[in-house]
């Protein structure tokens, strides 16, 4: 079998995208990935995708898995929500309910990841559509600063912040692991070796 | 000079009239030269003629030959081929990818058919596939809705790991992986159940390099696969999503039943976004965590890991001896195993090569028409005592009689029926007696000690006699053949199972008792036949004594007549008359030959029989002579009839005692009291 290992990056952040159905999760990971906006609405059921990008001026390689708003089985999501490394949680500045819906997308992520500094930015999107909007800045910003998270606005169609998203999130997740090195020096590496075992 | 002259001759413008003119011009001599020539050159044509129709004569018969070798030949590979089809199409059973599964998808009408049934064919199948997977084919139920293969990937550095074998099952997906050293069915090692209430399947719809891959997760695992097309993968991704909704609708209807059984002690929170928070439990299972217990110990020995492979190897390279000798060894090593689970599981994969291994077997020895007989007793025999080894005897008994019938009528069936049916009797007697014989040998060989298949044996004699009977029945008594040739035939037949009982296989009693009833028939029928026939001709008996016309023909006759055992010196008178008649002669050659033939056919059974046929003759014979002598038309030749009857009544009778003599039969009383009568004549 030919070994397909190009030279890639061995540094990978698994970005998670949550938030309820519609709210633009795709559109914004689409225009990241690929600098384009779709305007059809397909719901996603759990797409993932990789790309190379520069951090900083390190080349890394970032992994987003691009979730369903809708899922009827608490338990196949919280086996999406264990791959992550951080999460780009995600309303719709034009709809209450998305926004309402974050309170619980959190709790989930907190109890499956067990920690409270999980890398998380709150993400308010449409911005684009001012004046439709239903979630006032101020009241999402309360809420970003209760859970102590960044909260960014921003719109996959006119192309708003979205790469500050992602890169700020890269940040989140590469300070975490920097310090989590930095405490349990050599921890992370031997729990990966130790996959690896179970699964060759 | 011959040549030049053939070449004349041969010209296609030669004119005959012309060249004998022009040699004529040189006269006489010339002429007569020529003549001499023409003679020499048709002599050597005539040579030359022989030769190349010899020449050509024995090109034919090469040729036949040729053609018929030819004709094995490709009969041969008609053979080798429909074996290597065979072969194929067991090989296609054995690849593990349903290609119905591949190309069509999961099938609706599977539901209709009985779960519990499909569970059975699936699961079981999956046993022989991927090993360690007994306690996922256990389950009542379930059974197989997809299955590719997949390659696993390394989910992060997406670095291709293995081949690996993706069985989706009703309520949960089996992933198997690859072993590259194995050979035979079983390929796959069992690596991992997930089960599909909590299984999250993730498209991977960017990979970089990395095409039609889908990751499953299911914690801790995150395992990543790769399709070997788009549209396989969609396959994967809608099958697996199908499934799961088929099952989520199941589980919700039990647990609704459950729960208007248990009278809904707690309300469940339905419509909760987040759903119940129920912790998911792992289900996966990774085959050398399976529960260890003594007899999986019992069974960690190499040999034995490797032997149900090297087991199919042996079946497909047809080493039967080599396979029933693994099989004895690994009988005699489980014998002291622990029972558990391990340990029938094993089993199981053992049984299964051994019934394979018997159906290879029997097959060895089955009789179809396509097969070729060629194989012959060695290859049959060499089944047999691995059948036996087996614990199959009866069976291998049973085939090997059968294949034996077989063997006896394609023998049968390659001799040609030409002509002379004492011939072909001959031959059918060489060939049915010496199958037999040889049968008789061939199996106290194969089943040395098996008393009890001995019987079989005996049926089955008994009946292959019957059926060589019939055979001889239609060839010999129903082709009008002359009671002669009948007779030589019987005693033929006779002959050949005489000697079986060298081998201690004695038959002869079956054989008369089947024979007896178309033998008197015949008796009967020759006998009628000669009564109707000694009244026909003294219908215009002259009573005049033979006129030979002159002394050769006189002396010819009477050497012709001594040879039959008869002086007849005596009667001749006047050069060349015989005081017999022409019916006289006649009867006393045929009269011979009858009873020559019944003595040949001679058993104490038909001993009065044939005894009542001869006298019956006789007295026919008798009755025309007591006839004649009352009649007034032949006053004046009374004592040629007396002379005649004289000749019949001491010559011939006479010579009929020495038959019985020389056949050591005892002279039976009806003879003498018929003697006694002709005595009587006057
Ligand atoms: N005007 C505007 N429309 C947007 C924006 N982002 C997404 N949309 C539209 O909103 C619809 C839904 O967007 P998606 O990105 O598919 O929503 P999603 O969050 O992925 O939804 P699910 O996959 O069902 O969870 C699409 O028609 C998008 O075109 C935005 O920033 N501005
Ligand atoms: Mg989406």
């Amino acid at each position: 079998m030919s070994k397909a290992k190009t030279q890639q990056p061995a540094v990978i952040h698994k970005v998670i995208m949550v938030g309820s159905g519609g709210v633009g999760k795709s559109a914004l990971t689409l225009q990241f990935m690929y600098e384009e906006f779709v305007e059809d609405y397909e719901p996603t059921k759990a797409d993932s995708y990789r790309k190379k990008v520069v951090l900083d001026g390190e080349e890394v390689q970032i992994d987003i898995l691009d979730t369903a708003g809708q899922e009827d089985y608490a338990a196949i999501r919280d086996n999406y929500f264990r791959t992550g490394e951080g999460f780009l949680c995600v309303f719709s500045i034009k709809e209450q309910e998305s926004f309402q819906a974050t309170q619980e997308f959190r709790e989930q992520i907190l109890r499956v990841k067990n920690d409270e500094n999980i890398p998380f930015l709150l993400v308010g999107n449409m911005i684009d559509l001012k004046d439709q909007r239903q979630v006032t800045y101020e009241e999402a910003l309360k809420r970003a600063q209760e859970w102590r998270v960044p909260y960014v606005e921003t719109s996959a169609k006119t192309c708003v912040n979205v790469d500050k998203v992602f890169y700020d999130l890269m940040r989140e997740i590469r300070s975490r692991k920097m310090e989590a090195i930095r405490q349990n020096n050599g921890k992370q590496k031997k729990r990966e070796k130790k996959r690896k075992c179970t699964i060759l | 000079m011959g040549d030049g002259l053939a070449r004349i001759l041969t010209k296609q413008s030669f004119d005959p009239e012309a060249f004998i003119a022009k040699l004529a011009i040189d006269g006489e001599d010339a002429l007569l030269d020529m003549r001499q020539k023409v003679h020499a050159l048709n002599e050597d044509t005539a040579q030359a003629l022989k030769k190349n129709v010899y020449k050509n004569y024995s090109q034919f018969i090469e040729t036949a030959k040729e053609i018929s070798i030819l004709e094995g030949e490709m009969y041969q590979l008609s053979n080798m081929l429909t074996e290597e089809k065979s072969l194929m199409s067991s090989m296609m059973k054995l690849s593990l990818v349903s290609d119905k599964a591949m190309v069509e998808g999961p099938k609706e009408e599977k539901k209709e058919e009985s779960p519990e049934e499909e569970t059975r064919r699936n699961l079981a199948f999956l046993l022989e596939k991927v090993e360690g997977c007994s306690s996922v084919t256990e389950v009542p139920g379930r059974h197989l809705v997809h299955d590719t293969d997949l390659v696993e990937v390394e989910p992060e550095t997406f670095v291709q790991i293995q081949r690996t074998h993706a069985f989706l099952l009703s309520d949960s997906l089996m992933m198997a992986t690859w072993v590259p050293t194995r050979r035979g069915p079983m390929r796959y090692r069992f690596q991992g159940l997930y089960e599909l209430d909590s299984l999250a399947v993730v498209n991977v719809r960017d990979a970089g390099p990395i095409k039609n891959a889908f990751k499953i997760l299911m914690f801790p695992e995150t395992r990543m696969y790769q399709a070997d097309s788009a549209k396989s993968k969609r396959q994967w991704l809608d099958i697996l999503e199908d499934t799961k909704k088929k099952k989520a609708v199941k589980d919700k209807q039990k647990k609704e039943a459950a729960n208007r059984l248990s009278d809904q002690l707690s309300p469940s929170p339905v419509n909760s976004p987040m759903g119940e928070k129920g912790l998911p439990s792992p289900v996966f299972k990774d085959a050398p965590e399976e529960p260890v217990t003594i007899d999986t110990d019992f069974l960690q020995a190499d040999w034995l890991e490797e032997l149900p492979e090297d087991l199919d190897m042996l079946i497909a390279q047809r080493n039967f001896e080599g396979a029933v000798d693994s099989v004895e060894k690994v009988t005699e090593y489980l014998k002291a195993c622990p029972k558990g689970p391990a340990l029938k599981e094993f089993k199981a994969r053992i049984d299964h090569r051994v019934k394979q291994l018997t159906d290879g077997l029997m097959s060895e020895l089955q009789v179809s028409p396509e097969r070729s007989l060629r194989g012959g007793p060695r290859a049959a025999r060499h089944a047999v005592t691995q059948l036996i080894r087996l614990a199959k005897s009866a069976q291998a008994c049973d085939l090997f009689l059968k294949n034996r019938s077989a063997v006896i009528r394609y023998n049968i069936r390659q001799l040609k029926f030409e002509g002379a049916t004492t011939l072909y009797i001959r031959c059918l007697c060489t060939v049915f007696f010496s199958s037999l014989s040889d049968t008789a040998k061939e199996f106290l060989k194969a089943f040395p000690d098996h008393y009890g298949c001995y019987s079989a044996f005996v049926i089955w004699a008994k009946q292959e006699l019957v059926s060589f009977v019939s055979i001889f029945r239609r060839q010999v008594f129903e082709s009008k053949a002359s009671l002669t040739t009948i007779a030589e035939c019987v005693q033929l037949a006779k002959k050949h199972c005489a000697e079986l009982s060298s081998i201690g296989v004695d038959m002869e009693f079956s054989l008369a008792s089947m024979m007896d009833l178309p033998i008197q028939q015949v008796i009967e029928e020759t006998r009628d036949q000669m009564v109707e026939g000694i009244k026909y001709r003294t219908q215009d008996e002259l009573w005049r004594p033979l006129n030979l016309q002159n002394k050769a023909d006189c002396d010819k006759f009477v050497a012709e007549m001594k040879a039959l055992g008869f002086d007849v010196k005596p009667y001749v008178s006047d050069v060349c008359f015989v005081a017999l008649t022409h019916n006289t002669v006649q009867f006393a050659k045929s009269s011979l030959t009858f009873v020559d033939d019944l003595l040949r056919l001679y058993t104490i059974e038909l001993e009065n029989m044939i005894a009542l046929a001869i006298q019956t003759v006789f007295t026919a014979q008798m009755q025309q002579f007591q006839a004649a002598l009352k009649s007034d038309k032949f006053q004046s030749e009374r004592s040629t009839i007396v002379k005649n009857a004289q000749f019949v009544g001491e010559k011939v009778i006479g010579r009929i005692f020495t038959l019985y003599q020389q056949n050591d039969v005892t002279l039976p009383l009806q003879l003498q009291t018929v003697q006694m009568n002709f005595r009587q004549i006057k």
